[in-house]
């Protein structure tokens, strides 16, 4: 099972979007989100990003989804809307993953499958090759570029996080 | 808003273009897009009423949506080149995707239904930033993949916008509707001459943003944002009215006015490529551009629309509303033509 780890994280993090996707009300979207973002952050473990996932679950679900978390509980209505209690919400919903099983069922039996791009197999995510980078991992050089040539990025992402709160203020300001 | 704002606001809002059109690696470009994106939520949002609140939203949602392609495009464009540097996108679908995304960003038919809903909703001010400024930034990255757009989806998009701006345009009294018809149309105009020769889009951008920006300028010195309250401007402005007169005709593309110069330059570049349908149709189509902007001109200059009697004998105080740069803007609006020449500098 280990082998195909990636494989089935990679369908079960396809049916929790479908999950949101579908709109049920906030607080369960959010829910399905932490989910998400929970395997997708394996999916990152899983290919040797050990630092880049333990952020993501750290910052990323500990804190910023936390906070949605509890603004959209102080705003939820009396009957939140469940995937369960509307028709369309349920339609969608096994529409998506029923989508999905089917995509996955097409790799499990040939082996590649075509949809807008060409899925060749799950030989990259099963055969775990470190690159050519040499002894350090990929990965920590990549941190270690973000803050000596990629200062600029640090910089305009900084500042686009900064325009986020700004805007939001400004938007929910109501005078 | 409290001026502090407006001032970060709008720095970030040129900040978002400039790092569009400055940047060489796509998730840059992506996050340019993304900062002009939220900085111009508040600006459309000024006023605080629902039609604003509703606008923003269309626009947030359409763009949003937008960069979410865009991204598609680039990780496409990602996993087929193996690099992430703006140049030619030699894998079909990436470019697709690309196109797509830029042209919903500009607002370029099929994805044309936001630009009028969204213009209408907000102020004169915020109308002219959307109509003008935000469309250089995606028209930059459409000049820096020309060579590898399909030409058959931008040149059916380009008619198709051409046709519904031109139609679109008919049936309106309110200026703003009819200013975001416009930009359709000429959104079209410059999408159509991309694959051929990029120069003449750029020509043609500068151009409309000059005429779109001086339009603007005299709607906002009467703050008139209907036909009926532009048709009474001969008693407040006289000299205002005349501008608009030939403004109006040289957003209609006629020619002895700088108008003309992109239309022109587009039929040529593109009979010298073998064209002769499309660039027939698109300048007939010009025409229903033309019969609403001489509406527009014949009931604010050329006549003088039933008013009672006492808006024929207005009074006023001195004027004192400042409308930036506007003679240099209808003088090159205008009288830009007999510089065509000065194009030959590019051979």
């Amino acid at each position: 099972m280990m082998t195909y780890i990636v494989f089935i994280l990679s369908i079960v993090f396809v049916m929790s979007f479908v999950g949101f996707a579908t709109k049920p009300s906030p607080i369960y979207g959010g829910l399905v989100l932490i989910i998400s973002g929970g395997i997708g952050c394996a999916i990152v473990l899983n290919f040797g990003g050990s630092f880049l996932g333990l952020m993501v679950f750290l910052i990323y679900l500990g804190g910023m989804l936390v906070v949605f978390g509890y603004t959209t509980a102080m705003a939820t209505e009396q009957y939140p809307e469940v995937w369960v209690s509307n028709k369309a919400v349920l339609a969608a919903f096994i529409t998506g993953l029923l989508s999905e099983l089917l995509t996955a069922c097409y790799i499990l039996k040939d082996g590649e499958v075509e949809v807008v791009l060409k899925f060749n197999g799950m030989g990259d995510w099963v055969i775990y090759d470190t690159g050519d980078s040499g002894f350090f991992s990929e990965e920590a050089m990549g941190i270690a570029a973000l803050y000596s040539y990629g200062t600029w990025l640090v910089v305009v992402t900084g500042w686009s996080l900064l325009i986020g709160v700004l805007v939001i203020m400004e938007v929910t300001r109501g005078n | 808003m409290k001026p502090p704002i407006l001032i970060i606001i709008m720095a970030t809002i040129m900040t978002g273009t400039m790092i569009v059109m400055l940047s060489s690696h796509w998730l840059l470009i992506w996050i340019g897009f993304e900062m002009n994106m939220l900085a111009i939520i508040p600006i459309l949002m000024k006023k605080y009423n629902p039609r604003a609140m509703e606008a923003s939203t269309k626009y947030f949602l359409t763009q949003a949506t937008a960069s979410m392609l865009l991204m598609m495009g680039v990780t496409i464009n990602l996993l087929y080149s193996g690099q992430w540097v703006v140049s030619k996108i030699s894998n079909p679908i990436a470019s697709i995707m690309m196109t797509t995304a830029l042209t919903m960003k500009l607002g370029l038919s099929p994805f044309h239904f936001w630009v009028p809903e969204v213009t209408q909703g907000i102020t004169l001010m915020s109308g002219m930033i959307l109509l003008t400024w935000q469309k250089i930034a995606p028209m930059s990255i459409l000049y820096q993949i020309s060579p590898s757009i399909n030409t058959n989806l931008l040149m059916l998009m380009a008619l198709t916008s051409v046709l519904v701006g031109g139609w679109g345009g008919l049936n309106q009294t309110q200026l703003r509707k009819i200013m975001a018809y416009s930009s359709i149309a000429h959104m079209g105009w410059m999408a159509a001459i991309i694959t051929y020769n990029p120069t003449m889009m750029v020509l043609n951008l500068t151009l409309y943003i000059l005429m779109t920006l001086s339009t603007f300028m005299l709607f906002m010195l009467n703050s008139s944002t209907t036909t009926l309250s532009l048709s009474h401007m001969w008693n407040k402005f006289p000299l205002i009215t005349s501008m608009i007169l030939i403004l109006m005709l040289s957003l209609g593309g006629l020619p002895p006015l700088s108008g003309f110069i992109p239309k022109w330059m587009i039929i040529q570049e593109l009979t010298k490529n073998n064209m002769i349908i499309i660039p027939t149709l698109m300048a007939i189509t010009a025409l229903l551009n033309l019969y609403f902007y001489l509406r527009l001109t014949y009931s604010t200059a050329l006549t003088m629309f039933p008013s009672t009697n006492n808006m024929k004998m207005k009074w006023q105080f001195e004027y004192t509303k400042k409308a930036t740069l506007l003679p240099p803007l209808i003088i090159t609006s205008t009288m830009l033509l007999p510089l065509t020449p000065m194009l030959s500098v590019l051979d």
